[in-house]
C-alpha cells in the first residue's frame, strides 16, 4: 500500500515519541553508570599487571569489543536465564530492559577500560613520584593525581562513546524494548507513514545528540581548565568551535602554529 | 641527620651504587657533582625510597631503614622524613600553585585546608610567587614551576630536602632566580643534598662537596678544599672539564 508523503505526519510523532525518550536515556544513563564502575575495575587490573585478573578483564574486552552488539544482546537475553536455571536462578521474570541495560553497560565497560588505560597511562610518571614523595600512598597518588588527570585526558573520547551509544541504543527494539525506534517503528506499522516517523525519529536523536555534545563540551571545558596555556588560546579554540569547524581545531598545523612555546 | 651505609643498587646487571657511605649532619647543606651517569639521581631516588636499594641502610632522624627488611610502614615514614625537588619540577598539573603545595599538607599531613593555604601562601610568598597562586602550572614559566616544586618540599617541614639537578631544565636566564631561592632556603638552616652542576653556586652555598663516579663516592670536603685542591685524579680531571664554562658566579 503506498501512502502520499504528508509532512503533519511529523509533527504528529515528535510528542508520540518524546513519550518513550526517557527510556532511551534511562538504556543510556544505566549503561555508563555501570560501564564507568565496571570499565573501572577491569582496567585497574591491567595498569597494575595482577596476574590473574589481568587475564580475565582482557578476555572481557575482547569479547564486548570483538563481537556485534546486537549478538551480544541475543546472547545475553536468551542464553543467560537457560545458563543461570542451571544454578537455580530464576531471571526470566525480569523484565527485558534489564537485560538491555546490564548488556550495554558491559558492552560500554569494555570500551571504557580501554579508555581508562590509555588515558592513565597519558599521565606524567613524574608527578606521581612527586606524590609519593610528599607521602601520599599507592592509592592516594592515583585517586588525587592520576585518576583526575586521567578523567581529564578521557572526556573527549568518553563524549564520542556517550553519542555512539546514543545511537546504538536504538539496537533494543530487537527485543522489543520500546524506546525510540522501537516505538517509531510502531507507529509505522500502524499509519503506513514510515518515512515521516524516520524523519520525526532522526530529528530527535539529532537533537538529544547535539544537546549531550554541548553539555559533555562543557565538561571538557572545565576539566581541562589546567591544560589550557592561556586565556587567549582557549578563546580561539571557542571561537573555532563556534564557527562548527570542530576538526580544525584539532588539526596540527593550526594548533602547533598558534600555540605559544613554552618550556619543557 | 642522615646517614647512609652501604647503599647498594642495581640495574639489572648494571651495579649503578656500589655501597655509598655518606653522613649529613643537621642544618648541613651537601653538593653533590659528578658525571651524568654516576648514579647521583639513583642515590637521591633511594634516599627518598622512590628507588629501593639493593642494600644498605638509610637512617633520617631516629627513623633508620634496612633496605632487606623493609615494611611499606617505614618505607612510609622514612619518606615523610624527606622531600624531593625534581629536575623536570613534576608538579601537580591539574593543580594550581597553592593547590600543589597544600596537596601534602592536607592528604598527608591532615592538616586544615585553612590552615594549609595559610602556609601555602606563606611560602608561595617566600619563594616571590605570592602573585601565582591560582595559576596552573601550564601557565608558568619553569623557573617559576621549580620554586612551586621547592614552596612544595618545604611545606612539609622535611628533615632534608633532596634537590635532583634542580635548575639543568631551565633555560639559562631563569636559573638565576631559583638558584637564590635555595640560597635563601639554605641560610636558614634547612638540611640539603643537592646534585648541581652549578659550580659556582656549590662553592657558596655547600658546606661540603661530595664528588661522585661510577658509582662511588670518589672524594669529599670542603668546597674550597675539593674545588682549590682536589686529592683525586678523577676529581680534577672532571674539574677540568667543568671549569670553562661553569667559571662565572651566579
Ligand atoms: N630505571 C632505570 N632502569 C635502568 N637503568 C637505570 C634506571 N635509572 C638509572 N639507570 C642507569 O643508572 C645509571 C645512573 O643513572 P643516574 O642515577 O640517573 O645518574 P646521574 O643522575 O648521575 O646522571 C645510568 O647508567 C642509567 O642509565
Ligand atoms: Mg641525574
Amino acid at each position: 500500500m503506498e501512502y502520499g508523503f504528508d509532512i503533519t505526519y511529523i509533527f504528529d510523532f515528535i510528542p508520540k515519541l518524546l513519550q518513550v525518550l526517557h527510556l532511551t536515556l534511562a538504556i543510556v544513563a544505566g549503561a555508563i553508570g555501570i560501564g564507568l564502575i565496571v570499565g573501572l575495575l577491569a582496567a585497574l587490573p591491567r595498569l597494575y599487571k595482577v596476574p590473574v585478573l589481568q587475564r580475565l578483564s582482557q578476555v572481557y574486552t575482547s569479547f564486548f569489543r570483538g563481537t556485534p552488539i546486537l549478538i551480544q544482546l541475543f546472547l545475553f537475553y536468551y542464553g543467560l536465564p537457560e545458563l543461570l536455571k542451571l544454578v537455580y536462578i530464576d531471571v526470566t521474570k525480569l523484565p527485558v530492559l534489564f537485560f538491555v541495560i546490564v548488556t550495554f553497560g558491559l558492552n560500554a565497560g569494555a570500551t571504557i577500560s580501554e579508555i581508562i588505560r590509555a588515558a592513565v597511562t597519558a599521565v606524567d610518571r613524574g608527578q606521581v613520584e612527586a606524590a609519593y614523595s610528599v607521602g601520599m600512598s599507592g592509592y592516594q597518588a592515583f585517586a588525587r593525581i592520576v585518576l583526575p588527570q586521567a578523567i581529564a585526558i578521557a572526556v573527549p573520547v568518553f563524549a564520542n562513546l556517550v553519542i555512539a551509544m546514543l545511537k546504538e541504543t536504538s539496537l533494543a527494539f530487537a527485543l522489543g524494548v520500546m524506546e525510540l525506534t522501537g516505538k517509531a517503528q510502531t507507529l509505522g506499522t500502524l499509519t503506513r507513514h514510515f518515512m515521516e516517523t524516520y524523519i520525526a525519529l532522526a530529528i530527535i536523536y539529532l537533537a538529544v545528540s547535539f544537546t549531550l555534545e554541548r553539555i559533555l563540551l562543557l565538561f571538557e571545558r572545565k576539566l581541562q581548565r589546567h591544560m589550557r596555556r592561556d586565556a587567549a588560546d582557549a578563546e580561539r579554540r571557542w571561537r573555532l568551535w563556534r564557527g562548527r569547524k570542530p576538526m580544525r581545531e584539532r588539526s596540527p598545523e593550526v594548533s602547533g602554529k598558534e600555540v605559544p612555546r613554552y618550556e619543557a | 641527620m642522615i646517614r647512609l651505609s652501604g647503599i647498594r643498587k642495581s640495574f639489572g646487571r648494571q651495579e649503578v651504587l656500589k655501597g655509598i657511605d655518606l653522613h649529613v649532619g643537621k642544618g648541613e647543606v651537601v653538593a653533590i657533582l659528578g658525571p651524568s651517569g654516576s648514579g647521583k639521581t639513583t642515590l637521591l631516588r633511594c634516599i627518598n625510597y622512590l628507588e629501593k636499594p639493593g642494600e644498605g641502610e638509610i637512617r633520617i632522624g631516629d627513623q633508620a631503614l634496612d633496605a632487606r627488611r623493609a615494611g611499606k610502614k617505614d618505607v612510609h615514614a622514612l619518606r615523610r622524613r624527606s622531600a624531593m625537588v625534581f629536575q623536570q619540577y613534576n608538579l601537580f598539573s591539574h593543580k594550581t600553585a597553592l593547590e600543589n603545595v597544600m596537596e601534602g599538607l592536607v592528604v598527608v599531613k591532615k592538616m586544615s585546608k585553612d590552615e594549609a593555604r595559610k602556609r601555602g601562601i606563606a611560602l608561595l610568598e617566600k619563594v616571590g610567587l605570592g602573585a601565582k597562586l591560582d595559576a596552573y602550572p601550564s601557565r608558568l614559566s619553569g623557573g617559576q614551576q621549580q620554586r612551586v616544586g621547592i614552596a612544595r618540599a618545604l611545606a612539609l617541614e622535611p628533615e632534608v630536602i633532596l634537590f635532583d639537578e634542580p635548575t639543568s631544565a631551565l633555560d639559562p636566564e631563569l636559573v638565576g632566580e631559583v638558584l637564590a631561592v635555595i640560597r635563601r632556603i639554605a641560610k636558614e638552616g634547612i638540611t640539603m643534598i643537592i646534585v648541581t652542576h652549578e659550580m659556582g653556586f656549590a662553592q657558596d652555598v655547600a658546606n661540603r662537596v661530595v664528588f661522585m663516579d661510577e658509582g662511588v663516592i670518589v672524594e669529599e670536603g670542603p668546597p674550597a678544599q675539593l674545588f682549590g685542591n682536589p686529592k683525586e685524579e678523577r676529581t680534577r680531571q672532571f674539574l677540568k672539564r667543568l671549569t670553562p664554562e661553569a667559571s662565572y658566579t651566579i
